[in-house]
């Protein structure tokens, strides 16, 4: 089962589409593999059709009759057009799936459309990998992937991070996150993400590159601009 | 004529499905006269701008009468539907005005207008040369436990979630006993060739 979910304002932002391109995919990779966040997506989009189409009348200016608005005339030219059969695009069936150091993961939805945008992998440190998700906006969006026994080095953030897993198993210190687990960390908490037994592909977003805060991987901290740049 | 009117869901859904089978322009008439107004009031608030705010109007409903027949009444209501037509083309309009055409589109973020595949998960839908009928045959050979977990999934029409909370096992196990079984699958199929 999934034990970390998206706020309820990542989700109310995710629904209107007012969140950064990064944050969007992030929420909608969650919302396409748990049932219970896409319950309640489709509740708030229910309520601001309410809140949209629900009222009874319609403020004077913007009724149909008036003069800036020929509903008429707006309504003659859309039933002008003959209505196009055109096959609708069908949702891509093969192709979702990311082939990775010989193993194959499927994609969630959101990533599966947006298939094109996922840049080549590189080796960023030992057992760890990554590739860029050219989505847009300021925020960065990347996968990760630990192979099994790996470790990333103790680091905060000067923004905020969300990480979710697509496939597998890693823990920090508080917690296991597993398929689905989404976990958002603001510039506060240190963590060293690490995988055990299992390997681990994640998805991250990042309004700010890592800053790493131990010993060692001090030393590393252009290594920072590197992982996320 | 009925005294309902569109902002009762079932007479909405009704009037969706004549602009679908029978591009009937009473009931699109009807959407509309319903509909634009209260589109033209959300678009103007939104973007202050009475152009785009026509323009975002237009986008929409031109879309209900060529797409009525891409409502599926058991995925929401109309005005569900329609409300999520109005959302993406704003936030298409929100990009282009940024000259980020390049970036996420709302067609790749919400598929509202895409052919939805009603019994399978889109993910994970079977490779299209193996046929269901062939499929019953192969999936004696399989152990149980994938078996079980193959005819949820692709008979009937969960998802890999909702079978993992069927089955009380985790969604890992289940992703691992589909891959699992649709190899062995691909490789029965393949050797029989
Ligand atoms: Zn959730």
């Amino acid at each position: 089962m999934i034990k970390f979910h998206p706020s309820e304002e990542h989700l109310f932002h995710y629904v209107t589409g007012d969140l950064s391109p990064a944050m969007l995919m992030m929420v909608g990779t969650h919302v396409d593999m748990c049932s219970q966040c896409q319950e309640q997506v489709r509740e708030m989009e229910q309520l601001l059709a309410n809140k949209m189409f629900g009222q009874e009348e319609v403020p004077e200016e913007f009724a149909l009759s008036d003069a800036s608005f020929d509903g008429d005339e707006m309504l003659a030219r859309i039933m002008a057009q003959a209505p196009d059969r055109h096959e609708a695009p069908r949702l891509q069936q093969a192709a979702n799936e990311l082939i990775l150091e010989g193993k194959r993961f499927q994609l969630p939805g959101t990533l599966a459309r947006n298939q094109h945008r996922i840049g080549a992998w590189h080796k960023v440190v030992g057992k760890m990998w990554r590739a860029s998700v050219d989505v847009g906006g300021d925020d960065v969006l990347t996968f990760i992937y630990m192979d099994k026994n790996t470790r990333v080095p103790e680091h905060t953030h000067k923004g905020r991070e969300a990480t979710m897993v697509i496939n597998g198993v890693f823990n920090d210190e508080t917690a296991e996150y597993r398929d689905g687990d989404f976990v958002f960390l603001d510039s506060t908490v240190k963590h060293t993400p690490e995988t055990r037994d299992e390997d681990c592909l994640t998805l991250a977003a990042l309004d700010a590159p890592m800053h790493f805060t131990s010993g060692l991987s001090r030393l590393l901290n252009p290594f920072s601009s590197l992982f996320f740049k | 004529m009925s005294s309902a009117q569109p902002d009762d869901p079932d007479h909405a859904a009704a009037l969706l499905a004549l602009v679908a089978t029978e591009q009937s322009r009473t009931a699109f008439s009807e959407l509309f006269n319903y509909f634009a107004p209260r589109l033209k009031t959300y678009a103007t608030r939104q973007f202050g701008n009475e152009q785009t705010a026509m323009d975002l109007v237009q986008e929409t409903m031109t879309n209900v009468w060529n797409k009525a027949h891409l409502f599926k009444p058991d995925r929401g209501s109309a005005s569900t539907w329609i409300f999520t037509i109005a959302r993406n083309i704003r936030f298409d309009f929100l990009r282009k005005n940024k000259h980020r055409q390049h970036d996420l589109s709302a067609d790749e973020l919400w598929p509202v207008l895409a052919e939805q595949n009603d019994s399978l998960d889109d993910d994970y839908a079977l490779d299209d040369d193996l046929l269901m009928q062939q499929l019953a045959g192969y999936c004696e050979v399989l152990p149980k436990a994938q078996r079980v977990v193959i005819e949820l999934i692709y008979v009937e029409g969960k998802s890999q979630q909702e079978v993992a909370d069927a089955l009380g096992i985790p969604l890992g196990t289940v992703k691992s006993r589909t891959r699992l079984a649709l190899q062995k699958l691909r490789e029965l199929i393949n050797s029989d060739d």
